[in-house]
C-alpha cells in the first residue's frame, strides 16, 4: 500500500522527528524549571502566550498546543507543586486569605480567620487567580457600598424583625389589659343586647356592632399573642444569623481596607495578580532560589 | 460476756465491771486518736487517725459519751491540720457554737462563709459546702483517698451567686486554698484528684456534658466580641473557635477533628499554666455572661471517679459494729444511769 502523503514537502519521518524533538525540548526544558524550583518558567512553559502578553509585553504566536497538552494529566500535581510559592506570595499580598487543599491541587479559599468565615472561591494555581464564589463576592461589593452610605448590610431587616419582636412582646405583654377590655366589652354587649328585639334602634344596633368588632379584634389579638414566644424565638434567630453575617462583612471590609485601602484597588490587583505575582518571582527569584 | 443467768452478787459485780473496762477503752482509744488528729505533724498519721475517727462507733451501753464529735467535723479537722501543717493560711477551723459542731472560715477577705463536710446518704466520703445553699464544692474521701471538685457546685456558688457580692480576685481567695489542699493530698499523701474546672494545666480539657452543641451557641459569641477589640477565631480544621483574652491569653472551645464522637470541650492556654477554666468565668465578664446565657449548652461534664466498693467495707460503713454490745436486758439498773456524771 501507498500512502498519498509519502510525497508531501517533507519525508513524513522529518515531520514527526521535529515534533518528538519539539515535545522533548518542551519537556526537558520543564524538567530543569521544576527541578531548579523556577516557577517562573514553569509559568513561561505553562501558557506561552499569556507570559509573553502580560510579562515580556511581547505578542506570541497561538500556544503550541501540541507540547502543552503533554502535562495535562499532570495538572493537579503541577498545581501542588506551584501552589507552595504561590501562596507564600499570597500570604503578604492578601493577608487575609486562607487556604485550604481539599484535594491534590484544588485549594478553597476561606475569607479571614475569624469564626465561620466564608469560604470565598479557590484558588487557580496553574492560571494564578482567585475564582470568587459570587453569590459572596456580591455581598462583599454591596456591603461596600452600603457602608459608602453609612449603612450596614443586613440593617434594615435587623431593624424590621426588631420592631416586629417588641410588638409581638407588647402583644403578649398586654394580655391582662385584653382581658380587662374584654370583659368590659361584654357587659356593654349584654346591655345592649337586652335593648334589641324587633324595635330596636339603629344606634343601638350600630353600637352593638361595633362591640362585636372590638371584641373580635381583641380574640384576633389573644390568637396572635398565643404563638408570640415563639415567634419571637424565630426572630431572634434570624436576627443573629444576619448580624453574624454583618459581622462577617464588617471584618472582610476591614481587612480589604487595611491592606488595599479599597475595594476597587483591591479588584485592581486581583486583575494585575499574574502579573505581579510572576514579576516577584523574577526579582526575588535568586533569594528563593538559594532557599531551595 | 455470754447471756447466762448470773446467780451471785460478785458474779454480777464482775460482769459489770468487764462491760465498764470496756467501754472505758473504747474511750481511751477515741481520746488517742483525738488527741493524734489534734497533734501529729505526720501527714501519714494524720490520716490514718481522722480515717479511724471517721469509722469509729463510740456508742457503749455501758460507758456514755455525751460530748464527742461527728465524722463531718474530722473531715473538717484533718483538712485545717493538713493546711497547718504545711504553713498554708486563708482557712481556719473554728468551733460554731450555736450548730454544735466546726467550721471552717475564710481569712483572706472580708465574708460571712460558713464551710463544713456534709455525708450524703449513699455517697461515699463527705462533701465541702458552704452552709447558705450548700452547694457541695467537692467531694472528700479519705477511705478511697480521693478528691474531686463538682464542676456545676463551683459554678453556682462562685460565677451565679457570689459574683456579686465578691469581685474576682476575692473568690479567687476561696479557691486558692482548695486547690492548694488537694494539691498537698496528691504530693503528700498520693490521693486521686480531680480539679475539675479548676485544673490549670494547658492541656487540661473541659469536656462539655451535651453530647452536642449547636454552633449557635457560638455564633452568639462571636457577635458579642464584634463589639469588642478581640476577634473569635475559627481553629485552622474548622472544628471550633478561639478566643483571644490578652497577651498570650487563649480560650478554645472546639472538639479534636479525628474523633468520630466530636465530644466538644474547653481549654484555657497561657504561658504561666496560671488560669483555670473557673479563673476564666470568674474574670472576663464577656465570656461569663455568654456563658451563663447558654449555660445549658456549655455546662462541663462531671467526671466522677467509680469505684467498686469491696463487700466487707460496705458493712463496716452503713451499720454500726455490733459484737462489742452487751446484752441489755441483763444489765442492772443501778448501773445504767450514768448519764449526768459522764457529762460536764
Amino acid at each position: 500500500m501507498v500512502s498519498k502523503f509519502e510525497n508531501g514537502a517533507q519525508p513524513i519521518s522529518k515531520i514527526i522527528n521535529q515534533s518528538i524533538k519539539q515535545k522533548v525540548n518542551y519537556l526537558q526544558e520543564l524538567d530543569q524549571a521544576v527541578k531548579a524550583h523556577e516557577d517562573q518558567k514553569v509559568y513561561a512553559l505553562l501558557d506561552q502566550k499569556r507570559y509573553a502578553a502580560e510579562i515580556l509585553h511581547r505578542e506570541e504566536k497561538a500556544n503550541d498546543t501540541g507540547v502543552m497538552t503533554l502535562v495535562d494529566d499532570i495538572t493537579n500535581h503541577l498545581s501542588n507543586y506551584l501552589s507552595s510559592k504561590l501562596i507564600n506570595y499570597l500570604s503578604q499580598a492578601y493577608p487575609f486569605f486562607y487556604y485550604e487543599e481539599y484535594q491534590l491541587g484544588h485549594f478553597r479559599i476561606y475569607f479571614g480567620n475569624w469564626w465561620d468565615r466564608r469560604q470565598f472561591g479557590e484558588l487557580d494555581v496553574l492560571n494564578i487567580r482567585f475564582i470568587f464564589d459570587q453569590t459572596e463576592y456580591k455581598k462583599l461589593a454591596q456591603s461596600f457600598e452600603l457602608s459608602q452610605s453609612g449603612k450596614r448590610f443586613n440593617g434594615e431587616k435587623i431593624d424590621q424583625l426588631s420592631k416586629e419582636n417588641d410588638r409581638l412582646q407588647n402583644l403578649i405583654d398586654s394580655q391582662a389589659k385584653r382581658e380587662a377590655k374584654k370583659e368590659e366589652l361584654q357587659a356593654e354587649l349584654k346591655e345592649a343586647s337586652a335593648r334589641n328585639g324587633l324595635f330596636e334602634s339603629s344606634k343601638n344596633r350600630e353600637a352593638r356592632e361595633a362591640i362585636v368588632s372590638e371584641l373580635s379584634k381583641l380574640e384576633d389579638q389573644d390568637e396572635e399573642a398565643r404563638t408570640a414566644a415563639g415567634k419571637i424565638k424565630e426572630n431572634n434567630q434570624a436576627v443573629l444569623e444576619l448580624s453574624k453575617e454583618n459581622t462577617i462583612l464588617s471584618y472582610e471590609r476591614k481587612s480589604i481596607v487595611d491592606t488595599f485601602e479599597s475595594f476597587e484597588d483591591f479588584e485592581v490587583q486581583n486583575h494585575n495578580l499574574y502579573a505581579n505575582y510572576l514579576k516577584s518571582l523574577v526579582d526575588g527569584g535568586k533569594q528563593v532560589i538559594a532557599h531551595d | 460476756m455470754t447471756k447466762q443467768m448470773l446467780s451471785t452478787a460478785t458474779d454480777q459485780v464482775t460482769s459489770l465491771t468487764a462491760s465498764l473496762a470496756t467501754g472505758l477503752k473504747l474511750g481511751e482509744q477515741y481520746v488517742q486518736l483525738l488527741n493524734q488528729l489534734a497533734t501529729t505533724t505526720d501527714a501519714n498519721q494524720l490520716l490514718s487517725s481522722a480515717s479511724d475517727l471517721i469509722k469509729f462507733d463510740l456508742t457503749d451501753a455501758y460507758v456514755k459519751f455525751p460530748h464527742h464529735y461527728a465524722p463531718e467535723d474530722y473531715y473538717l479537722l484533718f483538712m485545717g491540720r493538713l493546711l497547718e501543717l504545711e504553713g498554708v493560711e486563708g482557712l481556719e477551723v473554728k468551733p460554731d457554737p450555736l450548730h454544735r459542731r466546726l467550721a471552717m472560715r475564710l481569712t483572706s477577705f472580708e465574708n460571712n462563709y460558713t464551710f463544713c463536710f456534709e455525708q450524703k446518704r449513699g455517697k461515699e466520703g463527705a462533701f465541702f459546702c458552704e452552709q447558705t445553699d450548700h452547694e457541695p464544692l467537692f467531694n472528700l474521701d479519705l477511705a478511697h483517698q480521693s478528691l474531686q471538685f463538682n464542676n456545676q457546685a463551683l459554678i453556682d456558688f462562685l460565677i451565679v451567686k457570689e459574683i456579686s457580692a465578691h469581685n474576682d480576685l476575692e473568690l479567687q481567695g476561696i479557691i486558692k486554698p482548695l486547690v492548694t489542699f488537694a494539691n498537698l493530698l496528691d504530693s503528700k499523701l498520693n490521693f486521686m484528684i480531680n480539679l475539675g474546672i479548676l485544673a490549670t494545666k494547658n492541656e487540661a480539657h473541659f469536656k462539655l456534658a451535651a453530647p452536642e452543641l449547636s454552633l449557635t451557641v457560638i455564633d452568639k459569641l462571636f457577635v458579642k466580641t464584634a463589639e469588642t477589640d478581640t476577634v473569635l477565631l475559627s481553629l485552622p480544621k474548622n472544628n471550633g473557635a478561639k478566643l483571644k483574652l490578652g497577651d498570650q491569653i487563649a480560650m478554645t472551645l472546639c472538639y479534636d477533628p479525628d474523633d468520630y464522637s466530636k465530644q466538644w470541650f474547653f481549654m484555657v492556654n497561657d504561658p504561666k499554666e496560671n488560669l483555670s477554666f473557673l479563673d476564666v468565668l470568674l474574670h472576663y465578664p464577656l465570656v461569663r455572661d455568654w456563658y451563663l446565657i447558654n449555660r445549658e449548652s456549655l455546662a462541663i461534664m462531671d467526671n466522677n471517679f467509680s469505684y467498686t466498693p469491696a463487700a466487707d467495707e460496705r458493712v463496716v460503713r452503713h451499720t454500726p459494729a455490733t459484737d462489742a454490745e452487751p446484752v441489755k436486758e441483763e444489765a442492772p439498773a443501778s448501773a445504767v444511769n450514768d448519764d449526768e456524771e459522764a457529762s460536764d
